[in-house]
Parts: structure tokens; C-alpha cells; sequence
């Protein structure tokens, strides 16, 4: 087996890791706060890994750590090598690395190659000296005219995706906000300071970044200027850079699009290793919702297969909204007339919201969903803090609802911070039923029934069935419209997995003649069930239940 | 030793899919009767005609014959003969896969003829096993992939089911199973009354593994509405609204290319008199089995008239002729239309007639008003619930005519005058279902009559 050596020790690779991991998407603003400044840390987190090496997480992502004026949540980059000052500093981060490191965990960020802040000095350099070394590092233009076909992508607040610069008295381009130039990739100096970022990190120990907004790279006369062949040749190149020179390490395309779409940025898995698959998410909801596993099959089934060296991210909540700018027009009014046009969809979902609250707080809909995040294809993506079931706080508007400080202890500021409660970046939840003093890490720690304890042995379950990363996925057509039954396949590790979308308790007959003869037995609990045989083979579920079964060779 | 003829006497009326139980049988007699495949086990191909007295009934069997039979064919054991015991052998995997073979290999054998459509190679290696529960036929399901279904009472002719979806297959239609396989041969004269004339025994289409019936999805919906205490139909998590609007568009499909690739013209104004005559009739006789008819009888008349009374040129065309939820299946990709046999205890000359399609239409609408009323009858309903029934069938009812008029351009809710008479003939006839099968039920029919008439 193939070595790489790691804070010195040799370690055996481990190239497909990021098939079988569990991610954990961290706000280090909102984790932990290790200077009582009101606002969390890297050196914060750092405190905090063995929670989440002992919740099973194998990979920690952050969002952009970057030096930036905060105008785009730190999408607004100033100075792609140094760390946000309120975070902390390199030191800290490396200090974050080996510690994860040393667990057995990786941590990613993001990264945006598109564009920067209008206060990065290539751009203050490229404005002021437009024959100086920085002069082309931006698309400037003398006229709006040019890629009139690229749409606008934040009609609300832009008007156009020219923007004057009165000091040199030119347009520059921007896909985003107008604070956010973006880079001229044509020019072969933005590459290379680009792989430049990259190895920087790298060579700090970073395990891999998701790149984000990465279908604008290049701008094409006649084009929508989107996912155009040299964007894609320029993301061959930077996976070729980063094989050859740091093995086992992972890219993740940030491309809001349907999958269909998204599958271009694997390449023939030489572009970016994983990419997540947005549909499912808001399919998983509306199953569950109408009771029916039909919104779920359909996405399956029309998801293209991948190359072998890739991977599907999922989830089921995270820092933003879901978006549904990427979905064709059949599938938007799918969509919204079966999703959002729903009232209560409406008024909850806003899609703002975390998962506890979307479920109202029901157990077993959390564990079902969990459990449906767990095993469909994909590495799941756990958002911080819905292993307790973490509550939000609708009237922080925009997207800060769902990021306040996460609740460690019943104590001040949910242990989160020592500092003043007035000078928290955020309140914490106070609310009677997923406030802090009910809903912390402590006490679920405490309690072995705990949705926190539970989720952990759910994790670990996965860890010792490489079928849930590694397997192919194939559907069991199933007696009952409201279970959805599959299996995972990898080898001979097989796992069925059986579902009960709705509410009220279900009888379900699973055609298994393909395994006949066999013993499924229950991963939580290592019951073995009865031996399957010619005919349908019966189960009840109780409301909104599941089954994990191995199906096993043993003759009972 | 017994054969075969002696033990059907007894095996016959205790199958399911035997059509006349509880009737006297007079005779019973081999019209064919061919060995198929020798060795262990052996499999013959029998036809038998069932004497009733007043009509006779055609049955097809596959017989499998072994010297004992291991544990899995002991259940389907017919009894003991000379050669050795006597079994249904479309329970033995062994003999259902030389039928797949001969499919495959389009075999003439002894006047059976074994056919797929040309473009088609099939996969002989997989195992059938036969599906449980169906009533009038049996179906044979092959790996995951195909389903073959065997009709048990053999109707002389073409059957409509492969002929419709063979023609709607052809037209390149979306919303139906295409068929992939069929058997058949020409009857002996003695059963078919016209020597020569093609009949088809059998026939085989991809299995739709994921597929759910649209009569448990719809039941699923109207579970979740009864559940919530206060919320509408339209504002559920299960509201079935998009999927009977997805239903109906793909009604409409199958409804148009019928029009266009089979005969269709316009009614004149004497066959409106005889399809409300026939509705009278039905009526008469639901009068005397069932009473309680008796206040909605002139309604109803005055219904039937009105339909008699239209001016000619109503568009006949082939329909489906028996459609209902449990007639739809809900695939990963949409809806599908099945079963085009129209309704099974009809002779054959009147399930392929020209029909309006309205009558498949309202066929689908009493289909949802059973769907939102069957819980009440199981269990005795709160006050509230009758409401939210009336409001569950009335908005898919609704979305279902509103998926049809996108498709076609015609609603259906704008001829009616036809429309109702329908509804609530097929309603007077669920009356006497009910009446005579399943009591309690009959409110359901009965309250529909009512609201249809107000």
C-alpha cells in the first residue's frame, strides 16, 4: 500500500476518503470564542475537535477564512494569504490542521476564484496603474457592449455586470456585486497567482477547498459566459497541479445548477472530485410531506451516473437557502406548486430556516431525515448544531437566522463565549423550547437518548459500512407508494435500506428474491430478522420509521 | 389413474380467477391439449372448455408434471396421475422460463404461436416467479424485468389490451406499458364460433419495479387530510391536486392518439337514444335490488334523457372502457395508463365499441369520489370528515379536468350533459355492487347520486 507521511508519521493514502466521509460544515463565527470577543475562533474550533472527532465527523468545512471587508459574508476576499484578523492568524490555523490531523480528520474551505474584493490590492493596483503588473488582472472594458448574453445574477441589487471605475475611466466586469471584480482569467499571471493561493494553503496542510462560483472563470463574446470549455480546462489544470503535488486532497464545485449540469465539473474525474446535488434536499422534504416517495425516486432516477473517483455532496440544511435558480423551467413549477406553494411550506420553509424547526421539532421526523441524509449516494454534509436540534431566530433576517452561536452549555452565552452577552456577533437562541438551556451540547451529552448520542451512533453505523460511500444505489420497487426501499451495494457489503415517509404506521411488501436465502439483519441493534424467501417479504414500520438492515450470507 | 380431465372438477372453482363460481358445472372438456416440453418436468399447454348450462366458458392452463414435487410446488400440487403428480405450472420456474424462451425465439409450436415486436431481443435467463393477488388472470414477473400475463378465461379474438397498446406503443405514446411479447393462436371452431380467427392468450411488458397504483397514492392523500384538524384540501402536505392534473394530461394523451391511430367518427342521434336506453335499463333493474334508489329515479330518468336528447355528431373513439385509479400507475417519470381491456365480464363486441371518452373520464372522477369516501365507510366517521371528503374529491376532480383540458384543449367539465349521465350511471351501477358485495359501502354510491343530482 502507498505511504504519505503526515506531521512525520507515515500514514497509508487514502485516496477515496472523501467518498466515506461525514462532513461538518463549521461557521467559525458562530462555533466557538476562545477570547471572549464575542465572535468564535479558529483557536475556538480548535478546543472543540474533539467533539467532533468524538461525534464521528471526518471532515471539518469553513467557510471563507480570508482577510476580507465582510461585505459578501467573506465571498469579498482582500488578501487570499492571510487569515481574518477576528479569527485569528496563520498560526492559528495551522495549529487547527494538525490538531484534526491528529484525530484522523481534514478540514477544507471555501475559496473564490472568481472574483475579489474591490479592496484587494490587485485591484487597487489594477485601477490606478493599468500598464503596471497588475493592470490586466481584471476585465476592464471602455464600452458596456461586450457579453450582453451573461445574465444578471443579483437582479435586486445589480443592474448591470458593468460597473464605471472613475479612476480608470473604464468599465470593469463583475458577475456578482459591483464590490466584487472579477478576475481576468485570460491573463496567464491571474492563473499562476491563483495556483499560487492554492499551494499556499496546500502547503499548509489543507485537505482541499470547495471552489466557489466557479462556472464564471472565463467570458466568451456570444456566450451566456457560463460553464465555457476553457473554465473547465483551466479546473483540469488546477487538478493536475494539485495531484501531482499534494496527493489525497479534494475540490468541491460550488455550481448551483441541476445535476444534469453540475456533472460537467467532474470532467471524465479529472475536474473536481465531488459537487453537491442541491435537488435532493427540497425532494427528501416534499416526500415526507406528501407522504409518498415519489419526489425522491424521480430525482434518483434522473441523476446521471458519475466517474468512479467522484462523489455527490448532500445535506439537508446549511448556511444558505436553497436557491432554485439552477432548475429548468418544468422543474421550478414542480417545484414551487408542490413545495412552496404549500402554506405551511411557505411560511416555514423560507428557506431560511434549520431543521429542528422545519420538522416542528418532531424526533422521529429528525431521525428519518438523518437517516435518509446518511444513506442515499453522497457524503452527507451535517450543518452545525443540527446534531442537537438547534432552533433559529426568524427575526435576525436574511441568512442569520440560522447562524447564531452554537449551544455548548446551559450556561451564559450557551458556553459559547465568556464575553458580554450584548457583544455576541449574534443573540443566542433564547426561545422556551430550543433555547440554550434546553438544547445544549452538555446535557444531550448526558443523556444516552439524545438526538445527540443518536446521531452519533447513526455516524457510526455509516463508518463500518463502506456501501454507504462506496456502493451503487438501486431502488426496490416496493407494495406501499409511501416506503421508499433501496439498496447499497458495494462488494459484499450490501445494505437494504427501507423508509417510512408517512406519518401513520406501514406494511410494506419488498420483492427480495435476490437475496433469498439470506438473513437481513438490523445495524442498530444486530436483530436478525426473518430469512428472506421466494415470496414478498413483509415488514411494518411504525410512523415515519426506517430500517437499516446488512443483508448478510449467514444461513440462520 | 386419473388425468387431468378428472381432477379440474374438483381444482377448477377453487382458483381464483375461475369466473363462474357457485355455477353448475355440466362438463368439462379439452379443446387442446399440447405437450410443450418432455423430461422432468414435463409442460403441456391445455385449453379447456367449462360447460355451464346455458353458455360455456374457455379456460387456458399450463400444466407442469413431475414424479414428486419439491416442497415450493407442493401448494399448487392438482393431484396425483399416471404419469405423475399434476401441478399449475406457472408456478414452476423451470416451465415458465421455456415460455420466455419461446418468446424469444418467436416458436410456432403445435398451433401455439409465440410473438415480440421485432425490435425487441429479450433476456431468457431470468426467473419468473407469479404474482399473488390478481383475480381474473395470472401474471408472471421475469427478473425485474419483464411481466407476463396469462389470460386464464380465454375470449376468442384479438385481445383489446395488447391491441390498444400496441397501436398507442406505435404512435409513440408516453403514458402506457408497451407491450414487448404475446401468445396466441386460432381456437378450434367449437369455441370460437369462427374457425380461424386469431385469439390471444397471453401477453408480456416491461415490469415497472417502482411503479405504485394511483388508488394508494390517492388513499395515502386523503389518510393525511383526515389527519389534520383544521387545514383544506389544498393546503396539506398531501395534497394529490398536481398528481390528478399529471393523471389527466396523460389521460388526454392516450385519449387523443386513440382518436388518431384507431376508428373514430361522430354519434348520430339514434345511438345517443340507445346509450340512454341502456342507462334506463341499467336503472330498472338497480330499482328492484336496491330500494333506496327509488328517490332519485325520475333525476335520474331526466339525466338520461338529456343525453338521449343531444344533437348528433358526440365523438365516439376506442377508449379504455373500465378506467380507475387502480387503473394508473404512478412510475419515477409520470403517469401510465394500463389494462386497456375494457371491462372484463362484457363480451368481447362491446368492450372494442366506439364510445365517447368522457366515459373514461367519468369513470376516474367516481374513482376519486370513492378514494375520498372509502375510510368513512370503514370507520364511523366524525361529523367534520364527510366535508373533507366532498372537498378532496371535488379539487382533484377538478385538477384532473384541468390536466385534461391542457392537454387536449376540450374540458371535459363543459359537456355536461354527458359527462353526468355517466357519472351517474357507473354510479347506479356501484349502487348495486354495493347493495349486493359490501353493505356499508353503499352510502358511498348513494351519497353521490344525491350530490350529482342537486
Amino acid at each position: 500500500m502507498t505511504t504519505q507521511v503526515v506531521d512525520g508519521i507515515e500514514q497509508p493514502r487514502d485516496p477515496t476518503w472523501y467518498k466515506r466521509a461525514v462532513f461538518y460544515e463549521v461557521l467559525i463565527r458562530g462555533f466557538a470564542d476562545s477570547n471572549g470577543d464575542g465572535t468564535g475562533d479558529i483557536r475556538g474550533l480548535t478546543q472543540k475537535l474533539d467533539y467532533l472527532h468524538w461525534l464521528g465527523v471526518d471532515c471539518i468545512w469553513l467557510l471563507p477564512i480570508y482577510e476580507s471587508p465582510l461585505r459578501d459574508g467573506g465571498y469579498d476576499i482582500s488578501d487570499f494569504l492571510r487569515v481574518l484578523p477576528e479569527f485569528g492568524d496563520l498560526g492559528d490555523f495551522v495549529e487547527l490542521i494538525d490538531g484534526a490531523h491528529k484525530r484522523g480528520m481534514r478540514i477544507i474551505a471555501d475559496l473564490v476564484m472568481n472574483h475579489t474584493s474591490d479592496a484587494h490590492p490587485w485591484f487597487r493596483a489594477s485601477r490606478s496603474d493599468p500598464d503596471g503588473p497588475f493592470g490586466d488582472f481584471y476585465v476592464w472594458s471602455d464600452t458596456k457592449l461586450k457579453y450582453e448574453d451573461a445574465r444578471i445574477i443579483f437582479v435586486d441589487t445589480e443592474s448591470s455586470n458593468w460597473t464605471w471605475d472613475p479612476e480608470r475611466n473604464q468599465y470593469y466586469w463583475h458577475r456578482f456585486f459591483s464590490h466584487q471584480p472579477d478576475l481576468n482569467y485570460e491573463n496567464p499571471a491571474v492563473q499562476e497567482a491563483m495556483l499560487e493561493v492554492l499551494r499556499f494553503w496546500l502547503d499548509l496542510g489543507i485537505d482541499g477547498f470547495r471552489l466557489d462560483a466557479i462556472p464564471y472563470l472565463f467570458e466568451e463574446e456570444g456566450t451566456n459566459c457560463e460553464n465555457l470549455p476553457r473554465t473547465h480546462e483551466f479546473l483540469k489544470r488546477v487538478r493536475k497541479e494539485v495531484d501531482s503535488l499534494y496527493p489525497d486532497k479534494v475540490l468541491l464545485a460550488e455550481a448551483n445548477q441541476w445535476p444534469e449540469d453540475v456533472v460537467e465539473y467532474f470532467g471524465s474525474g479529472d475536474e473536481c472530485h465531488m459537487a453537491f446535488h442541491f435537488p435532493v434536499m427540497p425532494r427528501i422534504f416534499m416526500a415526507v410531506r406528501r407522504e409518498q416517495r415519489y419526489p425522491i425516486s424521480e430525482i434518483m432516477a434522473q441523476t446521471p451516473a458519475i466517474p468512479d473517483n467522484c462523489q455527490w455532496g448532500i445535506f439537508l440544511r446549511n448556511h444558505d437557502e436553497l436557491t432554485l435558480e439552477m432548475v429548468t423551467d418544468e422543474e421550478r413549477d414542480y417545484m414551487y406548486s408542490e413545495y412552496a406553494q404549500d402554506p405551511r411550506m411557505k411560511a416555514n420553509i423560507g428557506i431560511r430556516r434549520r431543521l429542528a424547526p422545519l420538522l416542528e421539532n418532531s424526533r422521529d421526523q429528525m431521525e428519518l431525515f438523518t437517516a435518509l441524509l446518511l444513506s442515499l449516494p453522497g457524503s452527507p454534509v451535517l450543518y452545525y448544531g443540527d446534531e442537537i436540534g438547534m432552533g433559529d431566530n426568524i427575526y435576525l433576517g436574511d441568512r442569520d437566522g440560522v447562524r447564531t452561536p452554537m449551544q455548548w452549555t446551559p450556561d451564559r452565552n450557551a458556553g459559547f463565549s465568556s464575553s458580554d452577552p450584548q457583544r455576541l456577533y449574534l443573540p443566542v437562541i433564547m426561545d422556551p423550547v430550543y433555547g440554550y438551556q434546553v438544547i445544549n451540547v452538555e446535557s444531550q451529552m448526558r443523556s444516552s437518548t439524545s438526538l445527540l448520542h443518536w446521531t452519533r451512533r447513526m455516524i457510526d453505523v455509516r463508518r463500518r459500512h463502506p456501501t454507504f460511500g462506496m456502493g451503487n444505489y438501486e431502488e426496490l420497487g416496493a407494495s406501499n407508494p409511501s416506503v421508499l426501499a433501496f439498496v447499497r451495494q458495494f462488494g459484499d457489503d450490501v445494505v437494504l435500506c427501507v423508509n417510512n415517509l408517512s406519518r401513520f404506521a406501514q406494511p410494506v411488501e419488498l420483492d427480495l428474491r435476490r437475496f433469498e436465502g439470506r438473513t437481513p439483519i438490523e445495524l442498530m441493534g444486530g436483530v436478525h430478522f426473518p430469512r428472506v424467501g421466494e415470496l414478498p417479504y413483509l415488514l411494518t414500520m411504525p410512523g415515519h420509521g426506517f430500517y437499516w438492515f446488512q443483508v448478510s450470507t449467514v444461513e440462520a | 389413474m386419473a388425468d387431468v380431465i378428472d381432477l379440474l372438477p374438483e381444482w377448477l372453482p377453487q382458483q381464483r380467477w375461475f369466473g363462474a363460481k357457485g355455477r353448475r358445472i355440466h362438463g368439462i372438456s379439452l379443446l387442446a391439449d399440447r405437450t410443450i416440453m418432455e423430461g422432468n418436468p414435463t409442460c403441456r399447454h391445455v385449453l379447456v372448455q367449462v360447460d355451464l348450462g346455458e353458455d360455456k366458458e374457455t379456460y387456458q392452463l399450463l400444466l407442469g408434471c413431475r414424479p414428486e414435487l419439491p416442497e415450493r410446488l407442493v401448494h399448487v400440487a392438482i393431484g396425483a396421475t399416471g404419469d405423475g403428480i399434476l401441478y399449475d405450472g406457472l408456478h414452476d420456474y423451470v416451465v415458465t422460463q421455456v415460455m420466455l424462451q419461446m418468446l424469444a425465439e418467436q416458436a410456432d409450436e403445435q398451433g401455439l404461436r409465440f410473438r415480440h415486436l421485432t425490435e425487441v431481443a429479450l433476456r431468457t435467463e431470468l426467473t419468473g416467479i407469479v404474482m399473488s393477488a390478481e383475480q381474473s388472470n395470472t401474471s408472471v414477473v421475469f427478473g425485474d424485468d419483464y411481466i407476463l400475463k396469462l389470460f386464464r378465461k380465454v375470449s376468442p379474438g384479438l385481445n383489446p389490451d395488447l391491441e390498444i397498446s400496441r397501436a398507442l406503443a406505435e404512435a409513440g405514446c408516453t403514458a402506457i406499458v408497451p407491450p414487448l411479447a404475446w401468445l396466441e393462436t386460432d381456437l378450434p371452431t367449437a369455441a370460437s364460433g369462427t374457425p380461424g380467427g386469431t385469439t390471444t392468450l397471453g401477453m408480456m411488458q416491461p415490469f415497472l419495479r417502482s411503479a405504485s397504483e394511483g388508488w394508494q397514492l390517492a388513499v395515502t392523500s386523503v389518510r393525511d387530510l383526515y389527519a389534520e384538524a383544521d387545514l383544506h384540501a389544498d393546503e396539506v402536505g398531501g395534497d394529490f391536486a398536481a398528481e390528478s392534473e399529471r393523471l389527466g394530461a396523460a389521460t388526454a394523451e392516450v385519449h387523443s392518439l386513440l382518436r388518431e391511430v384507431l376508428p373514430s367518427r361522430g354519434a348520430d342521434a339514434e345511438e345517443n337514444h340507445a346509450t340512454a336506453k341502456l342507462m334506463h335499463g341499467r336503472l330498472d333493474d338497480a330499482l328492484e335490488v336496491v330500494p333506496e334508489l327509488a328517490p332519485f329515479a325520475e333525476d335520474l330518468r331526466t339525466a338520461y334523457d338529456a343525453l338521449a336528447e343531444l344533437p348528433p355528431g358526440v365523438p365516439v373513439q376506442r377508449v379504455h372502457g373500465d378506467f380507475h385509479l387502480g387503473q394508473a400507475l404512478r412510475t419515477d417519470s409520470g403517469w401510465v395508463l394500463i389494462d386497456f381491456e375494457g371491462e372484463p365480464a362484457r363480451p368481447l363486441a362491446e368492450r372494442t365499441a366506439l364510445m365517447s371518452p368522457l366515459r373514461d373520464v367519468a369513470g376516474m372522477l367516481r374513482s376519486f369520489d370513492y378514494a375520498a369516501r372509502h375510510l368513512l365507510a370503514e370507520q364511523p366517521a366524525a361529523a367534520g370528515l364527510e366535508y373533507r371528503a366532498n372537498e378532496w374529491a371535488e379539487r382533484n376532480t377538478d385538477a384532473f379536468c384541468t390536466g385534461y383540458a391542457r392537454a387536449t384543449g376540450s374540458d371535459p367539465r363543459d359537456d355536461d350533459v354527458l359527462l353526468r349521465a355517466f357519472e351517474l350511471d357507473k354510479a347506479v351501477y356501484e349502487v348495486v355492487y354495493e347493495a349486493r358485495n359490501r353493505p356499508t359501502w353503499l352510502p358511498i354510491p348513494l351519497g353521490s347520486i344525491e350530490r350529482l343530482l342537486r
